[in-house]
Order: C-alpha cells, then sequence, then structure tokens
C-alpha cells in the first residue's frame, strides 16, 4: 500500500510525486515564474486576484460537490485546497505574508505540503461551481488548475493525461492510437449498421475530404467506447444531406481533445497547434466538435484568447450547436414516440457553465423524446459528474472509489429522483463516468450520448 | 517496471496489469492472468471467444476493436461479458487477452 499524502485515496504513482525526493525549492521557482505575465498568458488576474482577496466566508464548500458528497469533509471544501497553495503564495510573494507570516494566513512551505498538494490537485474537477457562488467572483478551481501546472513543471502529471494523452495524440493524431486502416473498418461497420436498420438509405461516411463545410472532429474514444454517438452522427448528417467529413491520422489530428487543458498551458498550446495544422490542410468552413465538453471549451472558447483570428479562419460550433441549427431549419423531421422511454440530461462543465450551451440540447431532446425530466439543480447549477478535469480517464489505484464515492454518490442520487430510465449527455468524459457509475452502483440507468438519440427519432 | 511470476519467467506489466511485452502473451498466460486478475478459475469457450477476437482484431488493426463490434461479432451482450470478465471489456478481456491498456477518453 502507498503512503497517505493528502487522503485516503491516490491518483497519481509514487514514481511520479517522488514523495521522498525535496521538491519544494523547484515548486518555489515554478509557482514564480507561473506568476509573471510572460509565463502565464492566460489566467494571470483571475489567479492573482483569486490568491488574494478570499476572505474565507465559506460560500463556496456548500457549492462544491466533492465537498457535499464525501459527506462535508472540510478537506474537500474549495477553500481549503485553495489555500493550500494561498498560504505558499502569501509567505513568498506577498510583503504582508512576509512580515506578518501565519497572522495572514502566509505558511512556510514543506516537503509535506508539496506531496499532499500533488493529490490535492487532483481531487477537485474544476467544475468552477465554485466561482458561481463565490460572492467575489474568485475561483478556487482556477487555483487547483495553476497548482496542477506548478506541479506539472516537476514532472507531477498522471501518465493517463500526458504521456498517455497529449504525447500519442501529437503523435499518432489520437490518444488511442487508432490506426488509419482501423478507422475504415470501424467506419465501413458504422454504415453496414445504419444501412441494416434502415433499409433502402444509402450511407456515405466522407473522411478527409478538403473544404467540407463542416468538419467533425471526434473524441476519438468514441471510435472505441461510444459508437452508437458515431453513428448517430453519420446518419443525422446523412439525412441532411449537408456537405461534412471526419478526418483520419492522415490529415493529422482527428481527436477533438485537449488534456492539456488540464495541467499545462504549454502542452494545451501544442494541441492547439497541432489542431491547427490539421484544419490548415482541410480548410473546413466550420470546425464541428463532436460529443466532448472539454474541446469545445479549448477549441471554442481558449483558442480564441490564444490565436490570433487570421490564424484561424473557420468557425468553431458543437455539434449540439449544428443539429440545434437543423432543426430550426426545419430539416430533421423527428418522431418522439421513438423514445418514449423517460430521460434526462445532465449538463456538462465546459459546455453549459463554461460554455453556455443549455436550450439548444432541450430543445432537440423535445423534439426527439416523449418523457423528458430534468435533474435538480440542472444548467449552470448542474453538479459536474467527477469525470471533468480528466478523472474520467484515471482509475489507478483506488482513485475510482474517490471518483465513485463523492461525485458520483451525489450524482446518482441526482438521477435517481428523476425516474428516468436513459441519461442523455453531450460529453465523452461524463459518459466514461455515468458508465463506470452504472456498474459501481449496479443501476438500471441507460448512458447516452444525444446523437443516437436523435438518429433513433428520424422519420424517413 | 511491475511483473507478475508464471512459470518461472518475470512478466512485466504496467500499474494497471497490462502485459507490457505482447510477444510473451500465450494461451496460458492468459489462463494465468485470468486467474490472477479476474479471478476466473478456469477460461470457458465463451471466454476463448471474446480473447480470440480481440486478439485477431488487435494484430490485424493495431487498435482493440469499438466495444460495439465486439458485442455484435461474438454475439454477447455487454451485460454477458461482463459476466464473463468482470472488469469489463477494456480492462478485463483485453487484459486477458494480452492487448495494450487502452488510452485516451475510452
Amino acid at each position: 500500500m502507498m503512503e497517505k499524502l493528502f487522503d485516503e485515496y491516490r491518483g497519481l504513482s509514487d514514481k511520479k510525486i517522488r514523495p521522498n525526493e525535496p521538491k519544494s525549492e523547484q515548486f518555489l521557482k515554478a509557482f514564480k515564474e507561473l506568476l509573471d505575465k510572460k509565463n502565464n498568458w492566460a489566467f494571470l488576474l483571475p489567479f492573482k486576484l483569486s490568491l488574494e482577496a478570499c476572505t474565507h466566508c465559506g460560500t463556496c464548500a456548500e457549492a462544491c460537490p466533492v465537498y457535499i458528497g464525501s459527506g462535508r469533509e472540510k478537506i474537500y471544501s474549495p477553500v481549503y485546497r485553495a489555500d493550500m497553495l494561498r498560504r505558499i503564495y502569501k509567505k513568498y510573494f506577498t510583503l504582508s505574508g512576509r512580515i506578518f507570516g501565519r497572522l495572514v494566513g502566509a505558511k512556510e512551505i514543506t516537503e509535506r505540503d508539496v506531496n499532499a498538494l500533488a493529490e490535492a490537485a487532483y481531487r477537485c474537477t474544476i467544475c468552477r461551481r465554485c466561482a458561481l457562488a463565490c460572492p467575489f467572483g474568485l475561483d478556487n478551481g482556477l487555483i487547483m488548475r495553476e497548482a496542477r501546472k506548478i506541479l506539472a513543471e516537476l514532472g507531477i502529471v498522471p501518465d493517463e493525461l500526458k504521456e498517455e494523452g497529449v504525447e500519442n495524440q501529437i503523435t499518432y493524431g489520437s490518444a488511442p492510437k487508432i490506426p488509419y486502416e482501423a478507422l475504415m473498418n470501424i467506419l465501413d461497420f458504422v454504415k453496414s449498421e445504419i444501412e441494416e436498420n434502415r433499409k433502402n438509405v444509402n450511407i456515405e461516411v466522407p473522411v478527409d475530404k478538403v473544404g467540407a463545410k463542416y468538419l467533425i472532429i471526434n473524441n476519438a474514444g468514441d471510435y472505441l467506447s461510444f459508437l452508437d454517438t458515431i453513428r448517430g452522427i453519420v446518419e443525422i448528417m446523412n439525412y441532411v444531406n449537408e456537405d461534412w467529413t471526419f478526418n483520419s491520422q492522415n490529415t493529422g489530428v482527428f481527436d477533438n481533445v485537449n488534456y492539456g487543458l488540464f495541467y499545462s498551458d504549454k502542452d494545451m498550446i501544442r494541441v492547439i497547434r497541432a489542431h491547427l495544422e490539421t484544419f490548415k490542410k482541410l480548410k473546413p468552413e466550420y470546425v464541428v466538435v463532436g460529443e466532448c465538453g472539454h474541446a469545445y471549451d479549448v477549441l471554442g472558447h481558449l483558442m480564441k484568447d490564444l490565436i490570433p483570428a487570421e490564424e484561424r479562419p473557420f468557425k468553431v460550433i458543437h455539434i449540439v450547436e449544428l443539429y440545434d441549427k437543423f432543426l430550426r431549419e426545419g430539416k430533421l423531421k423527428l418522431d418522439k414516440d421513438k423514445n418514449s422511454a423517460p430521460v434526462t440530461f445532465h449538463d456538462s462543465c465546459k459546455i453549459g457553465r463554461c460554455g453556455g450551451i443549455y436550450d439548444e440540447p432541450r430543445r432537440l431532446i423535445a423534439a426527439s423524446c416523449r418523457d423528458f425530466r430534468e435533474m435538480y439543480p440542472n444548467r449552470e447549477y448542474n453538479y459536474c459528474c467527477g469525470g471533468g478535469g480528466g478523472f474520467a480517464l484515471m482509475s489507478k489505484y483506488n482513485f475510482l472509489d474517490f471518483r465513485m464515492k463523492t461525485y458520483g454518490k451525489l450524482k446518482v442520487q441526482q438521477i435517481k429522483d428523476t425516474g428516468a430510465s436513459t441519461l442523455i449527455t453531450i460529453c465523452a468524459n461524463c459518459k466514461r463516468q455515468f458508465l463506470d457509475m452504472v456498474s459501481y452502483y449496479n443501476l438500471n440507468t441507460t448512458v447516452s450520448g444525444l446523437s443516437e438519440i436523435i438518429a433513433n427519432a428520424l422519420v424517413y | 517496471m511491475p511483473y507478475v511470476e508464471f512459470k518461472g519467467q518475470k512478466l512485466e506489466v504496467d500499474e494497471d496489469g497490462f502485459l507490457q511485452e505482447p510477444e510473451k502473451w500465450s494461451p496460458e498466460v492468459a489462463e494465468f492472468f485470468a486467474k490472477h486478475f479476474e479471478g476466473i478459475e478456469k477460461l470457458t469457450e465463451e471466454h476463448w471467444k471474446v480473447i480470440n477476437y480481440l486478439r485477431e482484431y488487435w494484430l490485424k488493426y493495431g487498435v482493440a476493436p469499438p466495444i460495439r463490434m465486439l458485442v455484435k461479432q461474438t454475439g454477447f451482450s455487454l451485460q454477458k461479458i461482463y459476466e464473463l470478465f468482470p472488469s469489463g471489456p477494456a480492462k478485463g478481456a483485453c487484459k486477458v487477452a494480452g492487448l495494450p491498456k487502452p488510452t485516451g477518453c475510452v
């Protein structure tokens, strides 16, 4: 059994954290660099304000799904986690902290603090529900993200996100390393499945088509684990008869994910650059982000702050916005009775609270399902499923237990209260977390993307 | 790198128990992994149907097949696959079949 560093859980290996190796000096150096505009071009101001202005009023605690789900354990409150970094900030980077020390909440760094932070930074999915609740608009979630960035400079990053994620994606075009032949085989299978199901329908699956109006870039995990979503996309795009394409390894990156978002601006930019290279070759009018949350956050929002407009001559939309457009244009004829079982919808943090998309999925569900039931809370107040911030990929040691017993526990109750038998969500990380929940808690819930729900309701 | 001992030889596995050197896989290794990681006493014909399909697909295409394809080609429901391999198709069946750990959002 591994050493306890923060709580009873471990998500990162000793090999990564190296608990017995002194790291505090390096930590302070990386922290200092992060407080410089040159190295922190995206979030410096909100980061500093969030470090400085917190009054410890505790409002954020009641907003945090880990805190509530854990049975209100103090160590899981946003302010407790953020203070682990805030104390160090005050001690080393503020005048009052240097002079008055503990009186103003400053504390000298210890090796133990660094080890504890290495795990604590991975107890928060950065869902930012706490930021919504803060009377001052401070973002304790952002502080955890910045803590991960410091840790990444020390080499402390889960393999699932960096080596097996970002590095795979840049080298092989997708994090799951799907070769071209495999992708073609999978898409052939999708085509034949739809044609078997819908007699007399001829399905085409364009790949790497240059200059298509819509380039749909999926979370590549969908090709392996959530193929029904891919099938739904293909059927809908054929039904509306639009000019569209998927892409493959042959044109660069065909995985919309950007795990750099979860731990490092530097790696985030590397992935953005690889995406831009790919889009440059394919010249789409629209880049359509498939059913994924964090990819939409990066491509749809953050990229606009980081990359000059002339380097991104295309529009970025989430696929649910595209479907909604088709619906409003009368291009989708849907029969609600095809989906008669009660369904509920989970607002993904990156699409809802961080992305502002709430009505589009609801309009589509209302048009394709007989019995829609809201879960409570919902929209911007919805609880994170617990798969965010990279967690859906992490299940080493007893980390799955953490995901299930905190976030998962809260979420299961929320779903059960709706009485719905199908849970719809438009993010692959959420789907993974929900599927893990279904098996962990033995639920009778079907987890589904929205694409397959719409496709199932299509009237020919 | 962690390892498991099997018939006097050391088999390298990653932190999640996936075999690191695919060429060291054999049906005997599968039997051993099934018992060691999945608590399966004896692999049945149904287990082998899943293992063989996974292995053949992986050798041909370099990646594990989509779960939906596995279900269709073996004729087993996902529930049935979970009954056969309690940790599921990826963490259970793929591991026994000697495939590398699936990566990304899978």
